[in-house]
């Protein structure tokens, strides 16, 4: 022991460096091929990250505090010292355009994370164990998909109540159904192949077949589902703000400027409408077209298909 | 196939309680004071103890909840759907009065989305890679992006400030006033209907270059068809099964957006009247509406599952 053990700690430190460095290495390989396959999807991933940035250094960013009110100027149209004009209280659209990425951002990366986390989870056990659970399961998530994602949403946040955290479970309630049904069909395509049924037959727990067999084959299509859902929650996100069930008024989000944008008189100021929606449609934009990228690369079909 | 109709049948009335099942649970059993959605957090806390308890009573809230459950079903199947809180009128009048401008718009966004969209999909798919491809490709990848509801306002927008155009924000009947049904319909359907169109579009698109790829279709060229007959009378027919299936599943985007673009145009469809219910945070219309909404998405999607069945056997006898 005495001896083995100065060894064993040299030998781990060069072995973890490495590990390190080919992960890092691993890293650039993964971007380069990205970039290499789909240089569009990279130039869009390239605006993501900066939306992401916009959203997490707003302060800096917005010339105006989002929610500071200039009543000697009000509704006024774009002009120097705010370039996107201001709103019927004097509040700078800029920096509330700005601002309101924060909001899309948390609710659609909130919302996808747990909705297609709790689907999916819920799909691998369904599929696992099949029988009686799977076919309640299966019953049950087609009563959710019996309603259209944004009426369910409506429903849901409706009935919690206002507030960032109700929309991110309402939103992610609608997305537990498509969870749940891929990783389900790969989890049953799985328990076909061999190595599993010879880890079952060395005597694996069930919690042990799922976790360390079946759980690393459904991360890549987790990955293509959750990235390809988040464009679909920031269209809902800003619908329910429009329509009123959303994250409630002083705080700035997209949807909740669109709808202000209403009431600011019979005629929306043109000002007030452009803005808002043009920073809904490039970032679901964004999203999608590196939603479609990750799926390229990762869909191991597609990339036979590609070559 | 008549065994297949009562088997789509029959799951659809299964789905149809289950769907009443989840309103019903969403409605009234989430977590969530009804008197705080009706009255508001600051409303609720002025009534008093006794108000609180005689509203409930009034409403049929303090009956247990699987009597409330039956008690709503029995209003459905009486065809009243029970009253508003702050209108008059009872739901089923509100339906049938705001009902057809809705339905007029999702079938004529449905039709639409077909005319635009398999044209350009034929487009693409003939000559892939080439320019006309990659701008059809993009457009319809961009209009993947636009909220519906955000073109709907630039749309009124735009009609206002260059020809001082507003469409009527009467409810008009199609069979009194065809032009003006018109005016008010066709706005929510160009938006909804091209929306559609960019998912159909691209569906089309895949689904067309698969088949082409077919022996069939290469036997057809063989045999000296035009390009144009080829692709009519043998690869578009078979191409255009998934396109239908894709078509069901949108009707659910066509309903459920009806709401914000309805919301946008101000027509005074059912999709204005949810955005109102919830506004007015009105429980029991909002949940009679949900129901409705659902229920026709089910119908319909069973309707495309026949005709699927019907158009292709290979459904029929599975």
């Amino acid at each position: 022991m005495s001896v083995t053990q100065p060894n064993a700690v040299i030998a781990t430190q060069p072995v973890s460096r490495a590990a390190e460095l080919s992960w890092l290495r691993r890293a650039a390989r993964g971007v380069r091929l990205f970039v290499r396959r789909s240089p569009m999807s990279a130039v869009w991933a390239c605006v993501a990250a900066g939306i992401i940035f916009m959203a997490v250094a707003a302060p800096v960013l917005a010339p105006y505090a989002p929610l500071k009110s200039d009543f000697r100027r009000m509704t006024k149209p774009p002009e120097p010292p705010h370039y996107f004009g201001t709103d019927q209280i004097g509040r700078d659209t800029l920096s509330r355009v700005i601002y309101g990425s924060r909001a899309s951002l948390t609710v659609a990366f909130g919302a996808v994370l747990l909705g297609t986390t709790v689907g999916a989870l819920w799909g691998l056990a369904s599929g696992y164990f099949g029988g009686r659970f799977d076919i309640v399961s299966q019953r049950l998530i087609e009563f959710m998909q019996s309603f259209p994602d944004l009426i369910l949403a409506m429903a849901i946040a409706m009935a919690l109540g206002a507030g960032m955290g109700t929309v991110i479970v309402a939103i992610a309630i609608t997305r537990i159904p498509f969870g749940g049904r891929v990783i389900r069909a790969v989890v049953l395509s799985l328990k076909e192949l061999s190595y599993v049924e010879a880890a079952r037959g060395l005597g694996a727990s069930h919690l042990r077949m799922m976790a360390r067999h079946i759980l690393p084959q459904c991360i890549a299509p987790y990955l293509i589902l959750a990235t390809t859902h988040l464009g679909v929650a920031i269209i809902i996100e800003a619908s329910l703000g429009f329509l009123g069930v959303g994250i409630p008024p002083p705080m700035p989000t997209w949807g909740n400027m669109l709808a202000d944008s209403l009431n600011a008189g019979l005629v929306p100021p043109w000002w007030l409408v452009l803005f808002p929606g043009m920073a809904i449609t490039i970032t679901v934009l964004a999203f999608n077209l590196l939603g479609d990228g990750i799926r390229d690369i990762l869909d191991p079909r597609l990339r036979g298909a590609v070559k | 196939m008549y065994s297949y109709i009562v088997r789509r049948l029959a799951f659809g009335a299964v789905t149809v309680v289950g769907v009443s099942i989840v309103v019903f649970v969403v409605m009234r059993v989430l977590p969530g004071d009804p008197l705080i959605a009706i009255f508001g957090p600051e409303g609720f806390t002025k009534l008093t103890a006794e108000q609180r308890a005689n509203y409930m009573a009034e409403l049929g809230l303090s009956d247990p909840l699987v009597f409330q459950y039956l008690h709503w079903m029995r209003d459905i199947a009486s065809g009243s759907f029970g009253r508003s809180f702050f209108r008059s009128e009872n739901v089923a009048d509100m339906i049938l009065r705001r009902g057809p401008l809705t339905a007029e718009i999702a079938f004529l966004s449905v039709v639409l989305s077909w005319v635009v969209g398999i044209p350009v999909a034929v487009v693409s798919a003939l000559r892939p890679n080439s320019l006309s491809d990659n701008l059809s490709r993009f457009i319809s990848i961009l209009f993947l992006a636009v909220p519906g509801f955000w073109l709907g306002m630039l749309i009124v927008l735009a009609l206002l400030f260059w020809f001082g155009y507003r469409a009527p924000l009467a409810n008009v009947s199609l069979f009194i006033d065809p032009l003006a049904n018109l005016q008010i319909v066709i706005g929510p359907a160009i938006v909804l209907g091209l929306g559609q169109a960019a998912y159909i579009a691209r569906m089309a698109r895949s689904s067309l270059l698969e088949v082409i790829r077919e022996d069939y279709v290469r036997t057809a060229r063989a045999k000296g068809l035009s390009g144009r007959l080829v692709i009519s009378l043998h690869a578009l027919p078979n191409a255009l099964l998934p396109v239908i299936t894709l078509s069901g599943i949108l009707l659910g985007f066509v309903l459920a957006g009806s709401i914000p673009v309805e919301r946008a145009f101000g027509t005074p469809g059912l999709g204005y009247a949810m955005f109102s219910a919830v506004n007015e945070r009105d429980v029991f219309v909002m949940q009679n509406l949900v129901f409705l909404y659902a229920v026709v998405f089910v119908l319909l999607n069973i309707l495309v599952d026949l005709t699927i069945a019907w158009l292709d056997p290979r459904i029929r006898y599975q």
